[in-house]
């Protein structure tokens, strides 16, 4: 459909083929338009508001900067273009760019770890020999349904000296565990978002495995192939664009970290206000009044998701496409 | 790709005429709702609705006490969430888009922050002076700007010392007078165990530092003309400081826990923790931890020695009347009811548990009378009261509040993760909160200089 509603225009300039054939199709081409227009009005216009509005407007006003007269602007209050002055005091500060490697260094422990995890857990599900693969599929989702705001209340309970029962059974047998010092809460938001996400992308794994056709297991099966190398040969390979996608959504995700350290923060001394990149800007944003900064902090967000995303799509493409080419 | 690249354009076409028509928008508050003439009284027999945005429960209560004898001025509470936690979000964006409540509460330390949006009326301009003598001296003076009178004191919070008698009775101790005599109580009190403490520190709120650079004689705003001018490395703020810099260091203080966290409870309810320094609205926070009627007793704050003062304003909030309100001279008769009037105060107190009463001469019928659960006694009028009167005149707010806690909190955070010292951190934060008052448009300059 995307293509008839974006070429028509074109074909609206050039003169219509002679014939009443030709006429009559090209003003039935442009009914359709028109109902495709009207059907895809109510998307574009919440899209146009939503989405295209709040980004230009954060971009605009990224390059804003206020000036004031009098003590606090009573005498009045410009805004003014200031070029791109909040880029810089956005890297200048080194608060921002310190978080920036702390959630990088999170993203490379973190991401790795659940995406392992959840294709185990995938391949395990699916494998031949599961017990109540419906049950346990649900059992490992369902932390998904649980916000993350709610999920880290619920762990700062197991986190916190005094409540956790984990930290009285280690104090009995004379370890010292601190789930919220300086160099240790990273690992411990860490193990939350493994625990919320892991069920969600091994979601997305098992939908790939369960579109892999089954003549495919039974030639496998015909050569003599284990369960190991059946899930080593078959279903890893068939399986990438789904593992691929999941860890894009997972750095996406690692560099929007916000809800968890926030949260934790009550429990946790170390958390910051500039701990993770999201949490500085939104700190700017609604407890400074700093909208200027804050637009550029965002869009340097958005910029380096774009690509790291962007940069892994392109490695895990290279590396696929010679083995595509061999099995042509 | 190429069909789509006419649909491309026009989207970035859209998004920039958009982009451009927002930018062409003037800036809301932009002119002072002060420059224009002040708006009269509505006329005899004319009904008057207000609103009133507020994060305490129950305020409606309150609202209807006055509404059921003032027909003609009727107002009504909706409630935000609190302060920073939302609250103020909602109404810097409902003044940015020219509107908002009539009445809103603000706290203490946030009110020059509005006047960075030009959002809140001068009540000066419609009476409020003739209402300075009912209220308590320091407090005024911190919603005094430029000569103009920007909110009503609403509730405060003297700081004093609350502690557990019993166990300082198990090393012989007496609560401490001045903070020498708390610094050997704390280290009598680590003997009890590993994990006793007598007080905690919070390096994650800068609020309780800032009450006791205060309480010091430290000033760290003060304007000259147009311009601000910041001061938080003078001495007096200094040696806070470097007094809590040895407090941590020779692990006198609990650092680990923030005052009120679950941990926090946890603690105190073991008898790990001994006391909290804290404003009085502390009192109901403390009597949530379990087990703990009877045991505590409220003692007044140490004090820095012969300098200084007996207490400090440790949170505390006002009613202000917003610059999009179309009666604010009704607003102010109703603040004025609800804050300084005993009628007022002791609904407030009893619907809402507000703070330490505003009034210069009615500290609320309810808190003159013994607390069972402090053991019977009366430490509102034995401490509290005379706290109040002993607080730092001088001291104001600045308009970036929020960002000078968090600069503070920020930087104390260190002294755990890699052992920074206080004392550098309030030089760190000084020149991060100056150069945030360049960034908003304002002039400035460095105390010491």
């Amino acid at each position: 459909m995307s293509t008839t509603t974006t070429r028509t225009p074109e074909r609206r300039g050039t003169p219509a083929p002679a014939g009443g054939a030709g006429r009559a199709r090209s003003g039935q081409q442009r009914k359709q338009t028109t109902a495709a227009w009207v059907l895809l009005a109510p998307f574009l216009a919440v899209f146009a508001f939503t989405f295209v509005l709040p980004i230009a407007t954060a971009v605009g006003q990224s390059f804003t900067t206020t000036t004031r007269q009098g003590l606090f602007g009573e005498e009045g209050i410009q805004v003014a273009f200031a070029g791109w002055d909040n880029y810089v005091q956005a890297l200048s500060g080194g608060g921002f760019l310190t978080s920036f490697g702390r959630v990088l260094l999170f993203g490379i422990v973190q991401v790795p770890v659940m995406i392992a995890f959840c294709t185990v857990l995938a391949l395990l599900l699916e494998s031949a020999s599961a017990k109540c693969p419906q049950f346990f599929r649900t059992a490992y989702f369902l932390p998904y349904g649980v916000p993350g705001v709610i999920a880290t209340i619920l762990w700062s309970f197991l986190y916190v000296p005094g409540l956790s029962p984990l930290l009285d059974v280690a104090g009995l047998v004379g370890i010292e565990l601190d789930f919220l010092g300086a160099d240790s809460v990273l690992w411990s938001i860490a193990n939350i978002v493994t625990w919320t996400y892991t069920g969600y992308n091994m979601l997305i794994v098992i939908a790939q495995l369960k579109s892999i056709p089954g003549e495919i297991y039974e030639a496998a099966r015909v050569d003599g192939a284990g369960a190991f190398r059946i899930a080593w040969s078959i279903q890893l390979p068939l399986i990438r664009p789904a593992v691929n996608l999941a860890t894009v959504f997972s750095i996406i995700g690692t560099l929007q970290l916000f809800a968890e350290p926030l949260v934790l923060a009550n429990a946790s001394p170390a958390i910051d206000t500039e701990y993770t990149p999201n949490l500085a800007a939104y700190t700017n944003a609604f407890a400074y009044n700093e909208y200027g900064l804050a637009s550029a902090q965002a869009v340097l967000i958005a910029l380096v998701a774009f690509v790291l995303s962007f940069a892994f799509m392109l490695a895990t493409h290279r590396t696929s496409r010679p083995e595509r080419k061999a099995r042509k | 790709m190429a069909p789509l690249t006419r649909r491309r354009l026009l989207g970035l076409g859209a998004g920039g005429a958009l982009a451009t028509a927002v930018a062409g928008c003037a800036s809301p508050g932009a002119v002072s709702v002060n420059k224009a003439p002040a708006l009269p009284a509505a006329a005899p027999g004319e009904t008057v609705t207000l609103t009133y945005w507020s994060w305490v429960k129950d305020l409606q209560k309150v609202l209807d006490i006055w509404n059921a004898k003032q027909p003609h001025i009727q107002v009504k509470a909706t409630w935000i969430p609190s302060g920073n936690e939302g609250g103020y979000q909602k109404l810097h964006a409902a003044l940015a888009a020219g509107g908002g409540p009539d009445i809103a509460q603000i706290e203490m330390m946030a009110v020059p922050e509005y006047l960075l949006q030009n959002g809140l009326v001068d009540l000066s301009r419609y009476g409020a002076d003739k209402m300075a003598h009912n209220y308590d001296k320091a407090l005024w003076r911190q919603v005094s700007f430029n000569g103009g009178v920007y909110g009503i004191p609403q509730d405060s919070g003297p700081m004093g010392f609350f502690h557990q008698p019993g166990l300082l009775d198990r090393v012989g101790g007496r609560p401490p007078r001045t903070w020498a005599e708390w610094a050997e109580l704390a280290a009598e009190i680590r003997r009890l165990g590993s994990r006793h403490y007598l007080d905690s520190f919070a390096v994650s709120d800068g609020s309780v530092f800032t009450g006791l650079a205060a309480q010091a004689g430290a000033v760290w705003f003060r304007t000259a003309g147009d311009e601000w001018v910041v001061d938080m490395t003078d001495d007096k703020t200094l040696n806070v400081a470097r007094f809590f810099d040895e407090a941590v260091d020779d692990d006198l203080v609990n650092v680990s826990s923030e005052l009120f966290s679950p941990a926090w409870y946890a603690a105190a309810a073991e008898g790990r923790i001994v006391g909290a320094t804290c404003g009085s609205w502390g009192d109901a926070l403390v009597q949530e931890v379990s087990g703990g009627a009877g045991k505590w007793r409220v003692a007044p704050l140490p004090v820095w020695g012969k300098e200084g003062f007996g207490s400090a304003h440790h949170g505390g909030s006002t009613a202000a009347v917003l610059a999009n309100s179309a009666h604010p001279a009704e607003a102010l008769a109703f603040i004025e009811w609800l804050t300084s009037t005993p009628e007022g105060i002791d609904a407030e107190i009893e619907h809402l548990g507000i703070g330490w009463s505003p009034a210069r001469h009615y500290i609320g019928a309810k808190r003159r009378e013994p607390s069972e659960w402090f053991g019977g006694q009366r430490y509102n009028e034995e401490v509290f009261a005379r706290a109040v009167t002993q607080t730092n005149p001088d001291w104001t707010w600045s308009p970036l509040t929020k960002l000078t806690s968090d600069a503070l909190a920020n930087g104390f955070r260190k002294k755990l993760t890699s052992g920074q010292s206080f004392v550098d951190s309030v030089a760190q934060a000084q020149s991060t909160v100056v150069r945030a008052f360049r960034d908003k448009g304002l002039r400035v300059r460095e105390g010491k200089q």
